[in-house]
């Protein structure tokens, strides 16, 4: 019993242990089929470093290997070799944010982006999820992408009544799951009824130095109205014409982020479309999940013949909006803002895109203003798209860490990219008793560009923002 | 007692969520950082204090299953490797850091705590944890204990062993024991001194107290860049000659530049055959005329471009390149092994000679990555495990260059620890006297071999035999599993 | 003294170098019967061979400086001297390296490696100590502060068992971790493991410079601000000590070393913290040596780092309760030395250590009785409460099962 020998699966390439224990074969069908498995070969480029663990959200509030990139790639390659896609394996993938800290972590350059997001694809199509899991999924993909239904929820009972969901949430305890987001989302939200119209084309003021098309976005266009109006003033501002192409839709980034694989084909394939119309040289997105899965349309597409050359096009075209205004460079005077401001690396703007330094070194141009930065900021927030929705507990856990680390900052302010990350903070704080202002860096930048005091940005309920000019 | 029943009582005494035996989940810890080696263990446990540690380790005693202890599972020698029929023991929930002493310039964590978040935790006091590990952002303090770990820092101010003042061990039969703590010296023997390092053999580690160092006033850091290793070499000779102990002189050949270039962008001078990074830090006046020195000292060894960091950003991207150097050869090379041997630091240029003589005549590459100052060399040696012979060809070649290490006076492992990768190396080392004498102190504290078996030592003793009195012989002799010396 | 089989076989090994104890040859006033002294590794494992068919106790005895600390050993048999084994092997001084066998004199040790601009970074409280006694005993002096002590400097051991056996571990790199650190189970244990016959140590450049501030000051109060100070400074001391007379000012010593350059402005910001110091080359007489006689009652004492103040008051506060002058020197390491006349009476030398013993604990450190005369260590308890003593006395098992090397003479008596 005691023997020193181990047993050990020596040296290289050899699969899996060959101990006596092991002697159940896998029990039901493998993980993946063919159609686009996580590839072997992008998993093979784990060498199990572990330099991935500390970034990832999971392994950071459990500490356990198989919720962690790491042993999630693991869990991929055994599914590759054969292993049946149980529970505990789903389990460990839903747990997974998205959040794509390990890509930005992994010295090996592992794009574990495409692993889990073949991964997902497969769980959607093959497991068989309990029945009020289905049911939540169900309601969130049938509201989330479509910014209409968003808009009927914005009066949340005449939205049950009328949207025809109030049965189904009422039925399945939904309501008690999709309630605080939701309450959350309003609470933020400027009131009814003076949501803010963009017109379909702005001028630049002053010389013309880019034509750009503006993603206005679901949840963005919807709740943060002004965040599309500060976008388009401040773009205007720097010398460029602003196209917003009606139209528009999801662009699918919360469906390829859960798998839903032919929503997102289609979602994608509408919005390329919409914006070829438009004949822009630049697409500008301001929500930082938006533009990630904009960036990754080739790949998305990559094998539908008649989209694929113009999905890679597109792709190239994507900018952040504090990407574009970074290379462009500033022409619109900034006014002094006296003010302490936190910023929050969304991480599908940082870790997904790499966009780090642009929206820091525009908020440090604005006079007077001082950045901060806030602990441990490569640690998602828990907002995670619809993570929050989905698996509430991790999501609340993760929220108040970053709430209480961007209230030790001190600052008047916090600023990010995404409409989810403003949310879940905002949440977690009120949780913990604290309140925190929140502003996307664009409006941070309009107001120093159109001269308003701080208060306008750290005021309870910040009135909607003046209609733009025409 | 079979090992279900054993997972039955595991559940009850530390909780059901605590235990795993599914299979999927079993195998995501069947490799640490060496994944070359793959035993997938018969349960996991992840204890949350020292009692529930006890608890385990008692109840694997009880059924004499044997079992291994695994912090963040990062290591390079297959230490944490798990044992197939037996418990691992994963310290990843215990990370609380318990205390930071300033006064008394101590930080008491628990072991599954980072190595990086307890210099984290001390900066605001204006102190800091020395040893520093090239994955200290992952590697956990347990782990750090168990393998001695290094650092490219430990030229100035020592390794994981002179740093650790005191620790609440589980010994391998499941009592609880305090070595050392707080105060220095304490009466009896340095049994601290020898579990330290002893790779998980020797006991669990739950609790343990740690020197903090003040935060250097000043910190110097230059890049130079050399055609040649031979010319790094020379360049760090020269400063060591000086009387300088810089606090870390990290050397990279060729190879290694590129790969890291390829995963970080450090951007290092084109065209360096060799860099070196030199750090030199301690009180402002002192910093300034030693560094003047290495800065000299490069030049005179005909340093072509020398890069001072200006500021705490450019002094990270120096470190980014030679930190991430093993992961990021995985860009340039498809497999590769990890070496870690040591020789006299005068014996540099010979030695790097004979590793490209190696590699010229086996047509398998070596990148170099190393601790300079101290003669801590980390050839990677790349493959293609997919082409055939490549994988036994570099088996060849890292073996060579330990043989290399042995015949230079040095040692087989310097900071990775001998674990299950380099045990058969040992006796190439040691003699067999010198390794069963080793062992007396294993079965000092484990007499049943179940903490962590199979680990550092080629063969196992059999604890209960008393030299030059042998009755009959042992079951495990019989069948080739352990020899009596 | 007849010539017996033991002393015949002792001379088959070391000729005229094995012969009869004699009085001088007794440990701790324990009378021995053979005195051996082997030259080489190789003759040290026939001597302890030789011990072990003969079933001889055995003391190892260096320079003798420190035979009498611990605890009297219960029965002496054979000392063997280890005078003979002497020498440096080589000091490779590119690699910062000397191997030494054990018998070496530190002194000659030291005047060696200065050639080369190098040193052991020990402090040598006698000149008579050999190299291998002071890893027996543990020796450390005030540079501990910055360069640590034999465990930190200490990276090969070469020893014979109790058996014969000759076994080494570490090796002569200083970075190395392949297998067991015996180095660091042989420091501080008295003998009791092993016979140690060759060492390897890591070395350090000679200093360019070194200044001295010293400071007088009324109080131990008063004496640990000031260290307090210098240690929360940036001016990184070589040492910082504080001397304690039983009566009268206590003074407070710290040593800076370096390149000219940097010490001058070290010295410039320690004095500002220091306030009124006076600034020389030299460190004062007391500096690293004992507060004690060699025929006196000698304590060592550990306490955390805050701990030291409070333990200088307490050396104060048990000396007047007891009537006894203790004379005192401390180390910002938190380890301290106890001196009290040769005469002080076996009961309030045992008042003193009791009261110092539950002071110190007190402070996460500990008490232990180096070296008092027979009558007054027979009323100690020389080593106090010794946490792991059981894995101790297991590990004693194994390597001495017979209990033969340095019997009695350690902890929990070992």
């Amino acid at each position: 019993m005691t023997s020193d020998a181990s047993p050990v699966s020596a040296t290289h390439g050899t699969k899996g242990a060959d101990g006596p224990r092991e002697v159940a074969p896998p029990a039901g069908p493998p993980a993946f089929d063919d159609h686009r498995p996580p590839s072997a070969e992008l998993a093979a480029d784990c060498v199990h470093c572990g330099f991935c663990l500390p970034t990832c959200p999971t392994y950071v509030l459990w500490g356990e290997e198989m919720d962690s990139p790491r042993g999630r790639i693991y869990l991929m390659q055994q599914g590759l070799e054969g292993e049946p896609m149980s529970d505990s394996m789903v389990g460990h993938f839903d747990a997974c944010l998205g959040c794509m800290a390990c890509v930005t972590a992994c010295p090996s350059g592992v794009q574990y982006n495409r692993l889990i997001e073949a991964t997902r694809a497969q769980v959607e199509r093959r497991h068989d999820r309990p029945a009020d899991d289905r049911l939540l999924r169900s309601a969130i993909f049938a509201l989330f992408p479509y910014p209409r239904r968003l808009r009927l929820f914005r009066g949340p009972l005449k939205a049950y009544q009328r949207s025809g969901l109030q049965r189904m949430v009422q039925r399945s305890g939904l309501l008690e799951r999709l309630a605080p987001t939701l309450a959350a989302m309003e609470a933020l939200a400027p009131p009814l009824g003076r949501s803010v119209r963009l017109p379909p084309r702005v001028p630049a003021s002053g010389e013309r130095r880019a034509v750009v098309g503006l993603l206005t976005g679901c949840v963005q266009r919807e709740f943060f109205p002004n965040v599309n109006a500060a976008t388009v003033r401040v773009l205007a501002a720097e010398g460029c014409e602003v196209v917003i192409p009606r139209g528009q839709g999801c662009c699918g980034a919360l469906s390829v982020h859960n798998g839903r694989e032919a929503e997102a084909v289609a979602f994608a394939r509408r919005t390329i479309d919409v914006f070829e119309a438009a004949g822009v040289e630049t697409v500008v997105v301001n929500a930082a999940g938006c533009g990630s899965s904009m960036k990754e349309y080739a790949d998305l597409l990559s094998d539908d013949p008649a989209y694929a050359q113009r999905a890679a096009r597109f792709a190239s075209s994507v900018r952040d909006v504090s990407e574009l205004l970074y290379e462009l460079g500033p022409v619109a005077l900034r006014h002094p803002l006296p003010m302490t401001v936190a910023y929050h690396d969304a991480c599908h703007l940082a870790h997904a895109q790499g966009v780090r330094a642009q929206p820091r070194a525009l908020l440090e141009a604005v006079p007077e203003l001082a950045l901060r930065e806030i602990a441990d900021p490569e640690i998602c927030c828990g907002s995670a798209g619809v993570y929050n929705l989905l698996n509430p507990g991790p999501a609340r856990e993760l929220g108040e860490r970053k709430a209480r680390n961007v209230v030790a900052t001190g600052s008047d302010l916090l600023v990010t990219a995404n409409p989810g990350c403003l949310m879940q903070v905002a949440a977690a704080a009120r949780r913990l008793g604290e309140s925190i202002a929140l502003a996307h860096t664009i409006e941070v930048l309009d107001a120093s560009i159109r001269g308003l005091a701080p208060e306008t940005l750290t005021a309870p309920h910040r009135q909607p923002s003046h209609p733009v000019k025409r | 007692m079979d090992l279900d029943q054993l997972a039955v009582r595991l559940r009850s005494e530390i909780g059901a969520d605590r235990v795993l035996t599914d299979r999927q989940q079993l195998r995501t810890y069947e490799c640490d950082g060496l994944a070359q080696y793959k035993v997938m263990p018969a349960i996991v446990v992840l204890p949350a204090t020292t009692d529930q540690v006890a608890a385990v380790v008692g109840a694997c005693v009880e059924a004499k299953v044997p079992y291994v202890a695994r912090g963040s599972g990062t290591g390079l020698s297959g230490g944490a490797l798990p044992h197939a029929d037996g418990v691992l023991i994963v310290t990843s929930q215990m990370r609380a850091i318990l205390e930071v002493d300033a006064p008394n310039q101590r930080a008491v964590v628990e072991p599954g705590v980072i190595n990086l978040q307890v210099s984290r935790e001390a900066a605001p006091y204006g102190y800091y944890y020395a040893p520093d590990p090239s994955s200290q952002q992952i590697c956990s303090i347990g782990g750090n204990v168990a393998e001695n770990s290094g650092g490219a820092h430990c030229l100035k101010y020592g390794f994981t062993t002179n740093h650790v003042l005191g620790i609440e061990l589980v010994a391998p039969e499941g009592d609880v024991v305090r070595l050392g703590g707080k105060a220095p010296d304490p009466p009896g023997y340095d049994l601290l001194g020898a579990f330290v390092g002893s790779e998980g053999t020797l006991g669990i580690a739950t609790e343990v107290t740690l020197r903090l160092m003040r935060t250097p006033e000043a910190v110097r850091t230059l890049l130079a860049a050399f055609e040649s290793t031979d010319h790094a070499g020379g360049a760090v000779s020269a400063i060591i000659g000086a009387g300088v102990i810089p606090a870390a002189i990290e050397m990279m050949d060729a190879l290694a530049i590129e790969a890291a270039e390829a995963a970080v962008h450090c951007n290092y001078p084109e065209g360096a055959g060799a860099v070196l990074i030199v750090e030199i830090d301690g009180p402002a006046d002192e910093v300034e005329s030693q560094f003047a020195d290495v800065e000299r000292h490069c030049r005179a060894n005909d340093a072509f471009e020398i890069r001072i960091a200006a500021d705490d950003v450019e002094r990270a991207l120096f470190w980014k390149g030679r930190k991430s150097a093993f992961a990021a050869v995985g860009r340039i090379s498809p497999d590769y092994i990890v070496q870690d041997g040591v020789i006299p630091r005068t014996a540099l240029p010979d030695v790097l000679r004979r590793i490209a003589d190696l590699s010229g005549s086996s047509d398998v590459r070596v990148a170099n990555v190393f601790h300079a100052g101290d003669g801590n060399l980390h050839p990677l040696v790349l493959f293609d495990e997919s082409v055939a012979g490549q994988a036994d060809d570099a088996e060849e070649v890292s073996g060579a260059i330990l043989d290399l290490c042995i015949e230079y006076g040095g040692s087989i492992t310097g900071e990775h620890g001998v674990g299950m990768d380099k045990a058969k190396y040992m006796s190439r080392m040691f003699t067999d006297e010198d390794l069963d004498t080793m062992q007396l102190l294993r079965c000092a504290f484990d007499p049943e071999h179940l903490s962590n078996p199979g680990k550092i030592f080629p063969t196992p003793r059999l604890c209960g035999e008393v030299p030059g009195r042998h009755k009959g012989v042992h079951p495990m002799q019989e069948s080739g599993l352990a020899e009596v010396f | 003294m007849p010539t017996d089989a033991t002393l015949e076989a002792l001379r088959k090994v070391c000729d005229e170098r094995a012969r009869p104890a004699e009085e001088g040859d007794s440990v701790a006033d324990v009378p021995a019967r053979y005195v051996a002294a082997p030259t080489s590794t190789e003759e040290a494992s026939e001597v302890l061979r030789l011990a072990a068919e003969q079933d001889l106790r055995v003391v190892a005895r260096g320079g003798g400086s420190k035979l009498g600390w611990g605890a009297p050993p219960t029965a002496v048999d054979l000392v063997v001297d280890t005078g003979g084994i002497a020498g440096v092997v080589e000091h490779a001084a590119g690699d910062l390296v000397v191997v030494v066998r054990a018998g070496t004199a530190v002194v000659d040790l030291q005047s060696s490696l200065a050639g080369a601009g190098q040193q052991l970074a020990l402090d040598v409280p006698e000149a008579a100590a050999t190299v291998g006694g002071m890893v027996a005993t543990n020796t450390s002096g005030p540079r501990r502060l910055l360069y640590g002590t034999l465990r930190d400097l200490l990276i090969g051991v070469t020893f014979v068992r109790a058996d014969g056996v000759v076994a080494k571990a570490g090796g002569k790199v200083v970075k190395n971790v392949a297998g067991y650190d015996f180095g660091k189970l042989l420091t501080g244990s008295y003998g009791t493991l092993g016979l140690v016959t060759q060492l390897a140590f890591r070395l350090h450049p000679l200093p360019r410079v070194s200044r001295v501030l010293t400071l007088e000051v009324p109080g131990p109060v008063e004496a640990g601000r000031a260290v307090a100070a210098v240690l929360e400074s940036q001016v990184v001391p070589t040492a910082v000590e504080v001397d304690q007379p039983a009566t009268g000012p206590l003074t407070v010593a710290v040593l800076l070393e370096g390149t000219e350059a940097g010490v001058a402005g070290r010295a410039a910001r320690a004095a500002d913290l220091l306030g009124d110091a006076n600034e020389g080359d030299d460190v004062p007489p007391w500096f690293g040596a004992y507060p004690f006689a060699p025929d006196g009652v000698g304590l060592k004492l550990t306490c955390e780092i805050s701990g030291l103040t409070r333990l200088l008051v307490a050396v104060r506060r048990t000396a007047e309760r007891q009537d006894v002058p203790v004379d005192v020197r401390g180390s910002a390491t938190g380890v301290l030395y106890a001196g009290m006349p040769a005469d002080t009476a076996p009961d309030i030398a045992a008042a003193v250590l009791a009261d110092l013993r539950a002071a110190a604990t007190t402070y996460g450190g500990s008490v232990v009785a180096l070296t008092a005369p027979a009558a007054v260590r027979a009323a100690l308890d020389v080593w106090g409460p010794v946490p792991g003593l059981d894995l101790m006395v297991r590990l004693k098992d194994q390597l001495d099962p017979e209990h033969r090397l340095s019997p009695g003479r350690f902890v929990g008596g070992i």
